[in-house]
């Protein structure tokens, strides 16, 4: 019992302290008795009994009520010095001061009992605010914990644990570097910490603890979810009865869990701030220096490209080693133009900065734009296009659906024998355009399927085969933007198969058009 | 001026070294050549100079090509030839549309430059002569008179939209039109954006008179502009 009085006294002491009031009062009465009226003795009387009931308590109150009419029949009731009474009204006077010293002790007894829980609020209010204000300014979990322990052992009486779930939801108590005595949980409360987490419910229980003593587990809700358990063990009290343990302040603990709850989901919300800053500053990061590399890097190579170019065709013609040289030059040029355009473009698709500019169209024109693009590239090899007849419209970006089928037949070209032939096929299956480009090459190193369409996935380290091993990740990431899938295998009887499946849709209706009429280009000469 | 030899060509580029290998390519064809590195200069030597071509690059500091070719373009009707980076199919296809005639993706050969660039100077000539009624190209024959079509010798029914595109196609020959051009000019303005009727025709004039339709020798998929018709 935190009293708030100064003076601390055993119960024992009370009741004799009710009773010295009240022979206080007689001692003070009695000189006066034959002055004063009865009716002021019996003030006097009620006045000790309010004095007894506002300092000592309800209980001793009544005692002094008692008393007080006794000593008052006792002495001052004629006959005095006896308890027979001369006047049968003075039954009623007994009466009636009894009943007022009853109400006056309940009264003030009460009265008292409501100021000092009005006091005890205002302290645990001022308490909670003072916590607050230190758990708003805290910066991290682990300042925020601290300071919670810290308040819940000096105001509430209590050890305190805070358990927080981890990314598989299961709780783990929150370990303080400075705690030397954080109690530790059992497995009946561990249990029980769960389903307070699970059903927001608290749990008081003055038996499940280890030792003994009560024990109190409170949900931390925060606004969108719990954020955790507060878990409570009571301090040993050394004065408390052994058959009752020492209680726990708990309307001040369940305002300190819910702004607990507050104070973690404020610092978790902190960091997802931080996160999404850090996330928006490397954006920035990454879109200036891809700027910065798509021209400043291309403008030289460019540059290489054709200077080279123009020496290599330069009349009259230079030497034959030497033109050989330039030629080597201007192809490493475009080589090296080839990779920081693919560097580009992944470092683009990654960030996922591509807007598809899908349209209507048939596969067939975009494989007819592919092969006519690498037609240097696999000028040694014959290309085969094997496409279903009646095949729909499929909505796809042009230019990055050309870029997926060029690399494809750029690496069956590098990949394969001259003469070998490739073949670009294209059908429907199971309502998607199903795309293959398959070579007659090497295929693809044993083991290494699952693999290849991983960023700088070559296909063996060192390999004679130019490349930074960049064209399929990137074909997978522009399959991947249509919503499409693409897989690799090896065929049978050697060489190498890439499948792109490809959603189909509902394509747009081609309005036939109107019936001949005259004058246009089906005149009657032609059949 | 005829046959593009000896012609006056303005080179409008910011890259010096760009300019130097552009330079001794077609200085070496016999042509007379000027240099500009800003929209300004450029605009200021074309009034000067009266180029036969014009060679830009869409990536000038002061400006868009595409000021450049509308603001050359209320007085001058020379080819424009626009030098451009990969991956800016946008670009390509607002400076065609405001009067471009042709395009270079980023690096580019000396061969490349002078096909497009003989290519664009020989049109100049038709001008002043009627246009060829017979048009010939693979095993194809489009008398344009009389509005036929023929294939290996036999005629070859064409209907009505695919005849208009092919014409279309055959009479800027060599020239990149973009999609929204050929809409325009085969279906009208309603259609500026019905890229998939373009497509389906092509396709549809490809598997008519192409020997491989899949594998196009004269009606070229210009890769996100257009389409260009080789003869």
């Amino acid at each position: 019992m935190t009293a708030l009085t100064k003076y601390t006294f055993s119960t024992l002491q009370r009741y004799l302290l009710a009773l010295a009031a009240c022979a206080l009062t007689t001692l003070i009465a009695w000189p006066l008795h034959n002055t004063l009226d009865l009716a002021n003795t019996v003030m006097l009387f009620l006045l000790a009994v309010v004095l007894v009931a506002a300092f000592l308590g309800r209980p001793q109150a009544i005692l002094a009520s008692f008393a007080s009419v006794a000593l008052f029949d006792f002495f001052f009731v004629p006959p005095q010095i006896s308890f027979a009474v001369s006047d049968v009204q003075y039954l009623v006077t007994f009466a009636v001061m009894l009943a007022v010293a009853l109400f006056i002790s309940h009264l003030t007894a009460g009265l008292k009992a409501s100021t000092e829980e009005a006091v005890a609020r205002q302290t645990r209010a001022q308490a909670l605010y003072s916590f607050a204000k230190s758990l708003a300014g805290a910066v991290s979990v682990e300042q925020a914990i601290a300071e919670t322990v810290a308040f819940i052992g000096q105001h509430a009486g209590g050890d305190a644990l805070v358990l927080l779930p981890d990314r598989d939801e299961s709780l783990h108590a929150f370990p303080l570097e400075t705690d030397a005595t954080a109690p530790s949980l059992t497995l009946a409360e561990q249990i029980s910490a769960r389903s307070v987490f699970r059903d927001h419910v608290a749990i008081e229980s003055t038996g499940i603890g280890a030792s003994g003593g009560t024990r109190l587990l409170l949900p931390l809700a925060g606004s969108t979810r719990c954020r955790g358990v507060l878990y409570v063990a009571a301090h040993a009290s050394d004065d408390a009865p052994p058959d009752r343990p020492p209680a726990l302040d708990r309307p001040l603990l369940e305002g300190v869990a819910s702004l607990v709850a507050i104070g973690l989901e404020r610092l978790h919300f902190v960091e997802v701030a931080q996160h999404s800053q850090l996330e928006m500053y490397s954006e920035r990061l990454r879109n200036s220096i891809l700027s910065a590399i798509s021209h400043d890097i291309r403008t030289p190579l460019t540059s290489l490209y054709g200077l080279a170019d123009s020496l290599a065709t330069a009349m009259p013609a230079l030497a034959e080693s030497e033109r050989e040289t330039v030629i080597a030059i201007r192809d490493q040029a475009l080589r090296l133009h080839q990779m920081v355009a693919n560097l580009l473009d992944m470092a683009r698709l990654q960030a996922g900065k591509v807007r598809l500019r899908k349209e209507w169209q048939p596969i067939e024109e975009v494989i007819g734009a592919s092969i006519q693009a690498v037609s240097q590239a696999v000028k040694t090899h014959p290309v085969q296009v094997e496409l279903a007849p009646d095949l729909p419209l499929v909505a796809i970006d042009a230019v990055l659906m050309e870029r997926v089928l060029c690399n494809l037949l750029e690496n069956a070209a590098k990949f394969s024998v001259p003469g070998a032939p490739i073949t670009v096929a294209a059908a429907v299956e199971n309502d998607r355009l199903a795309l293959s480009v398959s070579d007659r090459g090497s295929g693809f190193p044993p083991g290494s399927l699952p693999r290849v369409f991983e960023l700088f996935e070559r296909g063996a380290a060192e390999s004679p085969v130019s490349g930074v091993g960049l064209g399929l990740a990137i074909c997978r990431a522009i399959v991947d933007a249509h919503d499409g899938e693409i897989r690799a295998s090896n065929r049978d009887g050697g060489g190498a198969c890439v499948r792109i499946a490809l959603p189909l849709g509902r394509a747009p209706n081609i309005e036939p058009e109107p019936a001949e009429a005259d004058g246009n280009a089906d005149d009657g000469d032609r059949e | 001026m005829s046959g593009g030899v000896g012609s006056t060509i303005l080179i409008v580029e910011d890259e010096k070294q760009i300019r130097r290998f552009v330079r001794q390519a077609l200085e070496r064809e016999g042509h007379r050549m000027f240099e500009a590195e800003t929209i300004a200069q450029g605009l200021a030597e074309a009034g000067s100079s009266k180029p036969d071509l014009v060679v830009l690059d869409l990536g000038l500091p002061d400006g868009s090509g595409v000021q450049f070719i509308e603001t050359l373009r209320t007085w001058s009707s020379a080819p424009v030839l626009v030098l451009s980076a990969r991956a800016s199919e946008r670009d390509k296809i607002d400076a065609l549309d405001a009067g471009a005639d042709d395009y270079l993706t980023k690096p580019f050969s000396v061969g490349e430059l002078l096909a497009r660039v003989r290519a664009l100077l020989r049109r100049r000539r038709p001008a002043q002569e009627q246009a060829e009624p017979l048009v010939r190209f693979g095993d194809v024959e489009v008398d344009l008179a009389r509005r036929q079509v023929r294939r290996a010798a036999q005629p070859i029914r064409l209907t009505a939209i695919e005849y208009r595109l092919l014409v279309a196609m055959i009479n800027s020959a060599g020239k990149v039109l973009t999609h929204r051009h050929l809409l325009r000019e085969v279906w009208g303005p309603p259609y500026s954006d019905s890229t998939h009727y373009l497509r389906v025709y092509v396709g549809h004039l490809r598997r008519k008179l192409e020997i491989d339709p899949a594998q196009p020798r004269h009606f070229l998929t210009e890769i996100g502009v257009g389409y260009r018709f080789r003869q």
